[in-house]
């Protein structure tokens, strides 16, 4: 663990290969993209409600984001409690 | 004991470009071309074809019959949402089906599910042959209604449309002309193309002729929806921040509060397009390129005209095969992802992101109108296992917005990135050593 200082910089090579080799794939064959309905539908929201609450901390974590954050990822389901729907 | 077994039901579609990737903002790229090789970079830089506005054109529609002489030689004026009469140089314009339904109105008392009458159920034993009786000389002719909707009498060269709404689905409420000529798709085809010449397909590029792009009107659902979400979960936000140790054992620790979280919000959403063909509606981009034309959108629906089958004539479509209870799974997920878009901001505090556990819909009133939208494409078939894939290249008939998939030169590519990795290798050689 201590001695690799520096050494992460070795993976430069493999790592700048793959990162190119999928960025020119996606901009060829454009698999990533699809219709942005979340922004560019008409949506009129009435203002969001809610409620939060404290429930617990983390001490000491060595993790940037809480696990599991999906703020961002809009399409991915979660459990779905199933309501009135009409 | 041969019907004992009904087919599985299919998996939603996964994987890059489906529903379920929120796709990049438009213009993101994620390596700076600046640090790319020259030819690289005068690719990725060169200009995309440009997409205009048509939100505020004219309306237009008409009989199958020239209001003036009686002709049935009717055509779409290009360019333009006129139709045009060959025979006596009519021009007219009829309703935007906007106004003639009211469906930009009263969205939020919408209560229960309304279905316009082209997007009623389609009768399964309705055959997508339609044989008419000819109005002008009583010869029977046959109109195939998975390709086409007009079609002219052999015998007294009448033409005439599927006009009326037949139980097979292949008629809708209403139909959005094409804008964009076809020497524009053409320019815009290959203005896309030109920004991927160096990696892709030699076949596809030795094949590449853009004049075969051909009109197609697609099959689209239209949903108005008055819904309200909830969504609960847990957030973060950091309270400390510190750092132990020194030199290259350093290492950055938090900490942090825990908060759970629920949010709700009601909203209506606006013409909502959801693909109303079984095949178009499948984004798998592993097995197929259909993102690409889910990608073009959105198109001005608020301009859409009441059905007309002249718009038609010359140009090919498809048939929709879903009616609106195939469709309802997707729109709720479709919903909740627009619902948790909707409450991001009002989360935006919780720095250290959030995880949402549990959400939940409630479509309280949807109206569903099923129309047909205009696409230009351009398909090249790339060999290969399980029957290859087919590329898609496809120009929006009213924006001009293009996307599409170029098949790439595996191997040059590859070669590619090795060089640009061995490079990089060489310089992390070099600053390794003289560290050291």
């Amino acid at each position: 663990m201590s001695s690799d200082g520096g050494m992460w910089i070795l993976l430069l090579g493999p790592g700048g290969a793959t990162a190119l080799y999928w960025t020119l794939y996606r901009y060829y064959r454009n698999t990533d993209k699809s219709h942005d309905f979340e922004h560019e539908t008409d949506v009129v929201a009435k203002p969001v409600t809610g409620s939060e609450q404290k429930v617990d901390e983390v001490n000491g974590t060595r993790e940037t984001r809480i696990s599991g954050d999906n703020v961002h990822q809009f399409r991915k389901r979660v459990q779905r409690v199933h309501g009135d729907s009409g | 004991m041969s019907n004992a077994n009904s087919p599985p039901p299919v998996p939603p579609p996964t994987g890059p470009g489906s529903p379920q990737d929120v796709p990049p903002p438009p213009g993101s790229f994620p390596i700076d071309p600046a640090t790319l090789p020259q030819p690289i970079r005068d690719e990725l830089q060169a200009p995309d074809p440009a997409a205009i506005d048509t939100a505020a054109d004219e309306l237009k529609d008409g009989l199958n019959r020239c209001p003036k002489c009686g002709s049935t030689e009717i055509r779409q004026k290009p360019g333009t949402d006129l139709l045009i009469c060959l025979y006596c140089r009519n021009e007219w314009q009829g309703e935007g089906v906007e106004e003639a339904f009211g469906l930009g109105e009263g969205i939020d008392q919408l209560d229960g599910t309304v279905i316009a009458s082209g997007a009623r159920d389609i009768n399964a034993d309705a055959a997508s042959l339609m044989t008419f009786k000819c109005p002008g000389c009583g010869a029977e002719v046959t109109v195939n209604t998975e390709n086409a909707m007009t079609a002219r009498c052999h015998w007294c060269r009448h033409v005439f449309g599927v006009n009326e709404q037949v139980p097979n689905g292949a008629v809708p409420d209403a139909v959005l002309p094409f804008h964009i000529k076809k020497d524009d798709a053409v320019a815009r085809i290959r203005q896309f193309v030109d920004k991927r010449r160096l990696f892709a397909l030699k076949a596809f590029k030795d094949e590449f002729t853009p004049e075969n792009v051909v009109a197609v009107y697609l099959p689209y659902m239209i949903v108005d929806g008055k819904v309200s979400a909830d969504v609960s979960g847990h957030g973060e936000i950091e309270t400390r921040r510190y750092t132990k140790g020194s030199g290259d054992d350093k290492k950055t620790y938090y900490d942090a509060d825990v908060y759970q979280l629920d949010r709700h919000v009601d909203f209506t959403v606006d013409d909502l397009p959801l693909e109303s063909s079984a095949q178009r509606g499948n984004l798998d981009a592993r097995t197929n390129t259909n993102n690409i034309i889910n990608t073009i959108q959105p198109f001005d629906t608020k301009n859409a005209v009441k059905w007309n089958a002249s718009y038609l004539s010359g140009v090919t479509s498809e048939k929709r095969d879903l009616d609106v209870e195939k469709l309802r799974p997707r729109l709720e997920d479709e919903l909740l992802s627009i619902a948790r878009a909707q409450v991001e901001q009002s989360v935006a505090g919780f720095d250290r992101g959030v995880r949402w556990e549990q959400e939940k819909v409630s479509v309280h009133g949807s109206r569903w109108v099923a129309m047909y939208l205009p696409v230009w494409l351009y398909s090249y078939h790339q060999p290969g296992r399980n029957g290859g894939m087919l590329h898609y290249i496809a120009v929006n008939g009213r924006t001009g917005e293009t996307m599409g998939s170029v098949p790439v030169q595996q191997w040059k590519l590859l070669m590619t990135a090795l060089a640009v990795g061995t490079f990089l290798e060489a310089i992390a050689l070099f600053i390794v050593g003289h560290s050291s």
